[in-house]
């Protein structure tokens, strides 16, 4: 059973998101398989070319990119709010798939968890 | 004496930045480890992990995964690596290596 | 003897846009004030939904970190000590 993580807060602001992804990460330690899901603000997620070190954080992207490695099957992204914070698709980090309709995707899913 | 850089208490750099192969070495004599061709291809390969996504990997089952993605099932299983690194494979590397302690690992 | 102080607020602005307190904060602006993105209310740089009243800046660094380097010009990117010195200049702070 594929666990759902849903982040829908901004990067860097607050430690939310970055405990939903070591969640993803221990999911896929133990082989249970997980993927996830930006939405609102959260897609900010996606942006390429962060760099945190100004802020004292860990660049997330580069973190996030780490996934794939780890069987963490697959990133989606709410299209909509990729329209509203991503406009540029070249601004967009690679191998995301976006979601049209959120509802349709969180009906895929028997466990979706919320980040936060 | 040698001059070892600061390290915490549990045998990793305070400061990232001072380590180099021979620093590594020393490190290694704490597990009374020789390092060969075999551990140093591990331990480059956890620099350039850290290089790309700025963390070790947080645990020991996900460190064994992702030497098996890169390198596959010969050296991607835990007994290979238990060998190189005794203890908890992905800890003693990361130390060895002069990266932070992965965060998951006991 | 010190300048005038500015008559308008200074609006210290953290929230991303979307938050509660970020649509509360730019019903609020007058035509005086003069609003600091720092934080995730830099995401604003890049949101379609939002315009941003003109003299707007955002902190530099919070700007880099989330690669928002190219929507934001880099006259409107602030570092901390230009913060300190802004806060100065105004009477009137809301940190939102």
């Amino acid at each position: 059973m594929t666990t759902l993580i849903v982040i829908d807060q901004a990067p860097y602001g607050t430690w939310v998101g970055r405990e939903a992804l070591d969640m993803a990460f221990s999911l896929a330690a133990f082989d249970q398989p997980a993927a996830l899901l930006f939405i609102g603000a959260g897609v900010a997620w996606l942006r390429r070319a962060q760099n945190a070190a100004g802020i004292g954080q860990k660049t997330l992207e580069k973190n996030l990119s780490a996934a794939p490695l780890f069987g963490i099957e697959q990133l989606f992204a709410e299209q909509t709010a990729c329209e509203r914070f991503l406009p540029d698709p070249d601004s967009r980090v690679k191998g995301i798939t976006m979601a049209g309709s959120v509802n349709h995707l969180l009906e895929q899913y028997d466990h979706v968890v919320f980040a936060g | 004496m040698t001059n070892t850089p600061a390290r915490n208490n549990e045998g990793f750099l305070e400061d990232a930045g001072r380590w180099t192969p021979e620093i590594a070495n020393l490190i290694a004599q704490d597990d009374e480890i020789s390092l060969s061709e075999k551990h140093w291809e591990i331990l480059w390969f956890l620099r350039d992990f850290y290089a790309e996504h700025e963390m070790s990997p947080p645990s020991n089952r996900l460190f064994v995964k992702a030497i098996r993605e890169a390198m596959g099932e010969e050296k991607g299983n835990s007994i290979y690596l238990m060998q190189l690194f005794p203890g908890t494979p992905a800890k003693t590397a990361c130390r060895i290596a002069g990266l932070p302690r992965p965060t998951n690992c006991l | 003897m010190s300048p005038a102080l500015h008559p308008g607020t200074l609006h210290i602005l953290n929230k991303a846009p979307g938050h509660s307190r970020f649509i509360t904060c730019l019903a609020n602006l007058t035509n005086q004030d003069t609003l600091v993105l720092t934080e995730n209310a830099v995401l604003a740089a890049s949101d379609a939904d939002t315009k941003l009243p003109e003299g707007t800046v955002a902190l530099g660094a919070d700007i880099e970190a989330r690669g928002l380097s190219d929507a934001m010009p880099v006259e409107k990117q602030i570092d901390h000590q230009q913060l300190v010195r802004l806060t100065e200049q105004y009477a009137r702070i809301i940190s939102w």
